[in-house]
């Protein structure tokens, strides 16, 4: 069963020989997907389900036996496999970098500590050999975000399938990356030098941001005669037409960071990264802050951590009521593996919807994207995959299908392209 | 009231002229004194068990005379009364840098180029290597430090040179304050030795690993240089051999330290006696086993800033619980009838000394145990016992005077003598505390109270203005100067310019003061004051608190996170009703029960029973083999890398195991029971591997498997040639030279071996006259390869340099074992076939590198359909923890079968590393290494439930619940303690950054 669709991708690969495959043509003609177990991506599983879509937008998902008629679809039985919202990945820098150790195939970070008017929707390289092995896994929505410095700049968030990054954009410029400074700390008995100017270099560092979002927020209020980009930029923090994203990692960081966004007047603020958010779950309910979480596959912060602990946080997050979605962090070609480190909070407490929702609708609705993605139910983007198996479980996630509003991707890559040139090297060998 | 003259006959230090200067000429007249001086009615310790009450100690020109209760006192003696005093050896410090040149660290730039000797001559051709440094030529008079040593009952140190692995000798010198000439006892005393590079310049050794190759290829290389005179003039190395004999003092940075620095000892035949870091509490038997002399230092940690509990999560459980029993180290060792002598090295504060072992007393350690490391134990270690330590006749006359028991907590130290001369530190300041009748010329009737501390007095003067009824107290200032005294006072607050201004001088007990004053208007008075009575004895001692009783945490076993007060224990164990992946021909078993027994697979079959098997409800759950992970890096203290060289087939891992990585616990809750601990791939040729099973709790050597396979790590490709270094010099930076480099490296290998051969084969007559050859421990490795003693696992990512190598191999005679990453291994998998390599690779990982980005992973599942060993490894101490999820990706990308896949994690590597005879499957007869997990072991919601080693659960998800409230209440005690003490005024520090449970990779080089 496997093996077939697998020679039929191969097949495909072979066909597109080693370059990126062509993006999917628009949706011309209504799908009905039938036969699978459907997840919504709300929680609910619906087993014999049937999915219709047109023009890019899900007309009908539920069950099979209340689906509109075959009639005028083009009908794909999907018999025994699984039917999910295509994932999404935030905070990452796929498309911007390439080969991680060549430094001219990077493009993921600016000179300087403040670039709110950078952005990375422009320098998302739709021809990436790393891309089409992402989306092999499930993985069809990223947001796409500048790193470094200390405001990397805006993100946006992008798909999978396009010529271009004009096609692939799905939300421009959504939010704003704040790298909160984090607090410095003493390591010998003795005040060190060094220590009391990173001391003082933060210090100045944080009267800079608190300068610049007061000149933003005031700047935005009246009409001067001269533009400035920086300052504009950060306008929508204000109306809360962007969100603003802190990265920050310890418990008093976090604190710290919200407190000082907040007071500066920013609408909507997401925690990203969040190692320790755990531990103030209390501070991120009362506030209304949403967390995209780092680090599922690492290891503790601390030697005496519970070593399951990274393991585990999806599930403090849930039993605490915060609204929270996963971001794979490892490595940028390891994205195609996000899908897994929800499953790995299955193994640690999850159920497997709330671990579905956590790479799809919770992600949607904290990037404000959920009235078109992140769910699979009537009148969204028919962005959505299906696998033979659990998606979830490397044993069993076995990609067959995947729609980008309504278009069917190819689902090929380099890598099956070298698999399939090396296997028949070795075939025609034994032949001999 | 008592009065302490002791020293007002005697003259200062520095007026005697000894005679260890008679060779210089003198300006002026000779003015040599007897110096001698005899000391009565004091009670004398000649050693640190004898004791001599109301005795004498008779003194010559800088010697001890005689000491007894009848000594005979010359009549030209000045004789001192100490009665009531106590007089010791005066202490010794067997390692200090006193008077030596502060050693200045250079920040080397790591494995750039060629870094050669800065240090002109025929020396070694390593700076770490300065046998030849000989401290007494350095060593230089320091009067400020004398003195801070002088002050905690110190007169002689042992003075070494703290720089560089072989540190050269030591001299044995007093702290006096006078020519080196004199105060140097004994020139090269002892010689030095450590693990550290120190001031060198060059970058080599650039890991402990080698640094510890380097100490071992000197003892060759000196034994080389020995035994052909001629063939090559080196300083260093004679220096080294003439050294040899003398006492071995060796700085071990800490308890790991310590036992590997005997290792190494015992391979050349030689003892050290071991400077510790205070910390073998911790693992005290094997540091019993060393059979060594350690040199304990009093530097006990102050306690953390832990109010924030935050902040306070950061210290490390080890770091809190050394704070506690720091302190009883010194009488744990003793309890543990470990020599050892004392020290105030790493003591930043030397006026720390004495109040830490007053400490280290109150903790446990024997009073006389404390006096005996300080005086008999050192002088003894350093073949002085005839000159320091005891006050026994024609001794140096180096002792203290005290007004105390010397470990008293009050106790003073009022003099220190060294050879013969004396040090005044401190006086007894006169205790003049009392009530006074005060008569100023005719007013008589006045009160005078002296009270506050002996040496601040503080004065009260109370009387009856006239007419009043009621007594007035006003406060005076008064100065004591000796036997003078000045006090003034002011009868009536209210009036400015009002003072009583008294001067006098001390007439005797039954006269008390008297002088002369003037009143406010200048009317000149006689004025006394006589005792009525002194301050008791008991208000004295009110100022003296009681201890609170010494309460001391478990050790645990590791002293790290997750360390536990007692080991799991091996017991028969049955495990029933399980899912069994035999990886044998049986396959996988349903329902079936696997007995364990003495760490083997007994038996496997249904419905087993066995009498006093611990039973294990498998039902539902599945039993695997062990995880077997091929390319890992914890575990190992230092760089991984010793890439300084193109080749460093010397240095070896086994050498460096941390047993203490809290790795080893995270690793074996992802199910691994067996790790190889490889080197870097910095440079072509590595290191050699250490093999290990994750028996946590245990000492380094105890997690080495026994009777394993040696290998050795190779590398090919981009960190070879240091490819993301700038200004890198060092050969090679191309593939073309990582050829080179194996070529010559090996073609070496087989002349070295030819020449030991041709030498071995002479008759004993020939050896005589034919020239040794130089033992060469780099190339003995590569020997070792070429003779199949020892197995390859070479770093590889692309085609080219795996086919280069591959044709290095067959050429020069000699076979790749395993090739690891071997990420394009897929594109020659039938080339590695024909060679007969493994292949031990990534499930998925790609594109983080140039060299990287034609990996596919797809490539286990190609190499294992052409016939290949194929194995998943980590190289990360993260992933290593599901290393079962990476072999099922292999289902996902290519088709491997469940039980296929779970062999890349087991069996395979078992079988890369010669050990699938006693690991990697589960069969009657082998280790019982296994894994119970709670789901399909190749699914991503399996966790494993127990992780057995040797029949050992050294991981069990209850026990580690269990383990981890149990270290959150100690912490709690411990933080709570530490808070108590911050409160009663303790000193503290600030919380640590730990790098506890860092990660280490391949590539990582510092």
């Amino acid at each position: 069963m496997k093996l077939k669709y697998l020679i039929i991708a191969l097949f495909i690969s072979l066909q597109a020989s080693a370059q990126v495959p062509a993006p999917a043509p628009l949706q011309n003609k209504p799908i009905l997907l039938t036969g699978a177990t459907l997840h919504v991506g709300n929680g609910t599983v619906i087993e014999k389900a049937a999915v219709a879509f047109d023009k890019g937008k899900i007309i009908y998902a539920g069950s099979a036996s209340s689906a509109p008629t075959a009639t005028g679809y083009e009908q794909i039985d999907v018999t025994g496999q699984h039917i999910y919202p295509g994932l999404i990945q935030p905070n990452t820098t796929l498309g911007l970098n390439e080969i991680a150790s060549v430094r001219a195939t990077l493009d993921q970070q600016e000179v300087g500590q403040i670039n709110p008017n950078v952005r990375a929707m422009v320098a998302y390289n739709t021809d990436s050999d790393v891309l089409p092995t992402i989306r092999a896994n499930g993985v069809l929505l990223l947001q796409v975000t500048p790193v470094g410095g200390t405001i990397s700049g805006t993100s946006s968030v992008m798909h999978l399938d396009a010529w271009n990054w004009e096609d692939a954009v799905v939300k421009a410029d959504d939010g704003m990356h704040l790298y909160w400074p984090p607090l410095l700390y003493q390591t010998q008995s003795e005040t060190t030098p060094a220590f009391t100017e990173a001391q003082r270099n933060r210090e100045k560092l944080l009267q800079d941001l608190d300068k610049l979002f007061k000149e933003a927020a005031a700047f935005r209020l009246g009409t001067p005669n001269k533009e400035n980009f920086k300052l504009t930029a950060l306008k929508g923090l204000f109306d809360g037409t962007k969100r603003l994203y802190l990265h920050a990692d310890n418990a008093k960081d976090i604190i710290e960071s919200v407190r000082f966004a907040q007071k500066n007047g920013v609408k909507q603020i997401v925690l990203t990264g969040g190692r320790d958010a755990w531990r103030i779950t209390d501070f991120l309910r009362e506030n209304n802050i949403p967390v995209i979480l780092s680090g599922v596959h690492a290891l503790p912060g601390l030697a005496g951590d519970d070593t399951d602990l990274a393991y585990k946080t999806p599930f403090l997050l849930q039993q605490a009521g915060i609204l929270y979605g996963l971001s794979y962090s490892t490595s940028l070609h390891g994205v195609r593996n996000l899908p897994f480190i929800a499953g790995t909070a299955v193994a640690h407490g999850l159920t497997k919807e709330q671990a579905l929702m956590t790479i799809t609708v919770n992600t949607a609705k904290i990037l404000g994207i959920d009235t078109q993605v992140g769910t699979l139910e009537t009148g969204k983007d028919a962005t959505l995959v299906v696998s033979a198996g659990d998606l979830l479980d490397m044993r069993t996630n076995q990609v067959t299908q995947a729609y980008i509003q309504g278009r069917r991707l190819v689902l090929t890559d380099k890598q099956k392209y070298l698999y399939q040139k090396f296997k028949a090297k070795y075939q025609a060998g034994e032949a001999k | 009231m008592k009065r302490f003259y002791l020293t007002a006959l005697l003259l200062c230090a520095g007026r005697f002229l000894a005679t260890a200067q008679e060779t210089f000429p003198r300006n002026g007249v000779y003015d040599d004194r007897p110096g001698l001086v005899a000391f009565t009615n004091a009670t004398i310790f000649t050693d640190y068990q004898t004791r001599l009450d109301n005795a004498t100690l008779l003194i010559r020109n800088g010697k001890v005379v005689a000491t007894g209760a009848k000594v005979k006192i010359p009549a030209d003696a000045v004789v001192v009364d100490v009665k009531g005093k106590y007089i010791y050896p005066s202490l010794i410090d067997i390692f200090s840098s006193y008077g030596l040149p502060p050693v200045i660290k250079v920040q080397v730039p790591y494995a750039t180029g060629p870094s050669e000797t800065q240090k002109k001559g025929p020396y070694s051709w390593n700076q770490a290597i300065r046998a030849e440094n000989n401290a007494a030529e350095i060593f230089r008079v320091d009067a400020k430090a004398a003195d801070d040593y002088r002050k905690q009952g110190f007169g002689t140190v042992l003075a070494l040179h703290p720089d560089g692995i072989a540190r050269g000798t030591a001299a044995l010198v007093t702290l006096g304050q006078k020519r080196e000439n004199e105060v140097i006892l004994l020139d090269r005393a002892a010689a030095g030795l450590s693990f550290d590079r120190g001031s060198s310049t060059q970058d080599y050794p650039g890991s402990l690993m080698g640094a510890i190759a380097l100490l071992r290829q000197t003892y060759l290389d000196a034994d080389w240089n020995a035994k052909t005179p001629g063939k090559e003039q080196n300083l260093s190395l004679k220096a080294f051999t003439d050294t040899r004999k003398l006492p071995q003092i060796f700085e071990a940075t800490d308890k790991l330290n310590l036992v590997r620095a005997d290792k190494i000892g015992d391979e050349f035949g030689q003892q050290y006696i071991i400077k510790s870091r205070g910390d073998e509490y911790q693992n005290l038997n094997e540091v019993k086993a060393t059979k060594a002399t350690l040199i304990v230092p009093l530097n006990f940690p102050d306690a953390y800033n832990v109010e924030d509990p935050f902040d306070a999560s950061r210290v490390a459980i080890e770091d809190l619980k050394h704070w506690e029993m720091a302190p009883a180290n010194p009488a744990t060792v003793a309890k543990a009838n470990i020599p050892f002598a004392l020290t105030a090295a790493d003591l930043k504060d030397k006026k720390k000394f004495l109040p830490n072992l007053r400490q280290a007393i109150a903790y446990g350690l024997d009073e006389q145990e404390a006096l005996k490391a300080l005086t008999q134990t050192p002088a003894r270690l350093l073949k002085a016992e005839h000159l320091v330590g005891a006050l026994n006749p024609n001794m140096v006359a180096n002792f203290i005077i005290t007004s105390k028991p010397i470990f008293q907590e009050d106790n003073v130290i009022l003099e220190n003598w060294i050879q013969g001369e004396q040090y005044k530190l401190s006086e007894i300041p006169a205790d003049v505390r009392g009530v006074y009748n005060l008569q100023v010329g005719q007013q008589a009737g006045l009160r005078l109270e002296i009270a506050g501390n002996p040496d601040k007095p503080e004065a009260r003067i109370a009387f009856k203005a006239s007419g009043a009824t009621d007594t007035t107290k006003v406060k005076g200032k008064i100065f004591l100067n000796g036997d003078l005294i000045t006090l003034s006072y002011n009868p009536d607050v209210k009036k400015q310019e009002n003072t009583v201004r008294l001067s006098g001088w001390y007439a005797g007990p039954a006269k008390g003061y008297q002088g002369e004053g003037l009143l406010p208007d200048a009317t000149p008075v006689k004025w006394n004051a006589k005792l009525a009575k002194a301050l008791t004895v008991q208000a004295r001692r009110d100022t003296i608190k009681a201890k609170d009783p010494i309460v001391l945490g478990n050790n645990i076993y590791p002293f790290a996170a997750f360390g536990r007060t007692s080991l799991p224990k091996q017991e028969i164990v049955l495990i029933k009703n399980t899912t069994v992946w035999t990886n044998e021909q049986a396959g996988k078993l349903e329902n079936t029960d696997v007995l364990l027994r003495n760490g083997k697979i007994e038996k496997v079959g249904k419905n087993l029973s066995a009498a006093g098997a611990k039973v294990v409800d498998g039902t539902n759950k599945h039993l695997t083999p062990g995880i077997i992970d091929e390319h890992s890096h914890i575990a190992i203290n230092g760089s991984v890398n010793e890439g300084t060289q193109a080749v460093s087939a010397e240095v070896r891992v086994g050498d460096v195991i941390n047993p203490e990585d809290v790795n080893i616990y995270r690793q074996l809750a992802g199910g691994v029971t067996a790790s190889q601990l490889l080197h870097g791939s910095a440079n072509p040729i590595g290191g050699q591997s250490a093999i290990i099973k994750l028996r946590y709790g245990l000492g380094a050597e105890d997690l080495k498997i026994k009777g394993a396979d040696s290998y050795i790590k190779f590398a090919l490709g981009e960190n070879v040639k240091r490819s993301n270094t700038q200004n890198v010099t060092r050969f090679p930076q191309t593939r073309m030279g990582v050829e080179q480099v194996f070529y010559d490296a090996f073609q070496r290998a087989k002349e070295y071996e030819k020449a030991h051969q041709a030498y071995n084969r002479l008759s004993k007559a020939a050896k005589t006259k034919a020239e040794v050859p130089r033992r060469d421990l780099e190339l003995e490795t590569l020997v070792e390869i070429l003779n199949n003693k020892r197995f390859i696992t070479c770093h590889s990512y692309v085609q080219s340099e795996i086919n280069m190598l591959l044709k290095v191999a067959d050429q020069m005679g000699f076979k790749v074992n395993t090739f690891t990453h071997i990420l394009e291994g897929y594109k020659v998998a039938d080339k590695m076939k024909n060679h007969g390599a493994g292949a031990s690779t990534f499930s998925d990982w790609w594109a983080y590198k140039m060299e990287v980005k034609d990996a596919i992973p797809y490539n286990a599942a190609i190499m294992h359909s052409m016939g290949l060993v194929t194995a998943i490894n980590s190289d990360d101490a993260e992933m290593a923890r599901r290393l079962n999820q990476e072999a099922a990706k292999t289902m996902k990308y290519g088709g491997l079968s469940e039980e296929e896949a779970l062999k890349l994690v087991t069996l395979n590597p078992a079988k890369l590393l010669h050990l699938d005879h006693r690991m990697g499957s589960i069969k009657p007869g082998k280790d019982a290494d296994l894994v119970l997990w709670t789901d399909h072991p190749l699914s991503i919601y399996a966790k494993p439930a127990k992780t057995y080693v040797d029949g050992i659960a050294y991981f069990d998800l209850e026990t580690d619940k269990q383990l981890q409230t149990e270290v959150a209440k100690e912490r709690q005690r411990l933080i709570q303690k530490m808070l108590n003490a911050k409160q009663a005024g303790a000193p503290t520090q600030p919380i640590p950054t730990t790098t506890r449970g860092q990660v280490l990779h391949c590539e990582d080089v510092e």
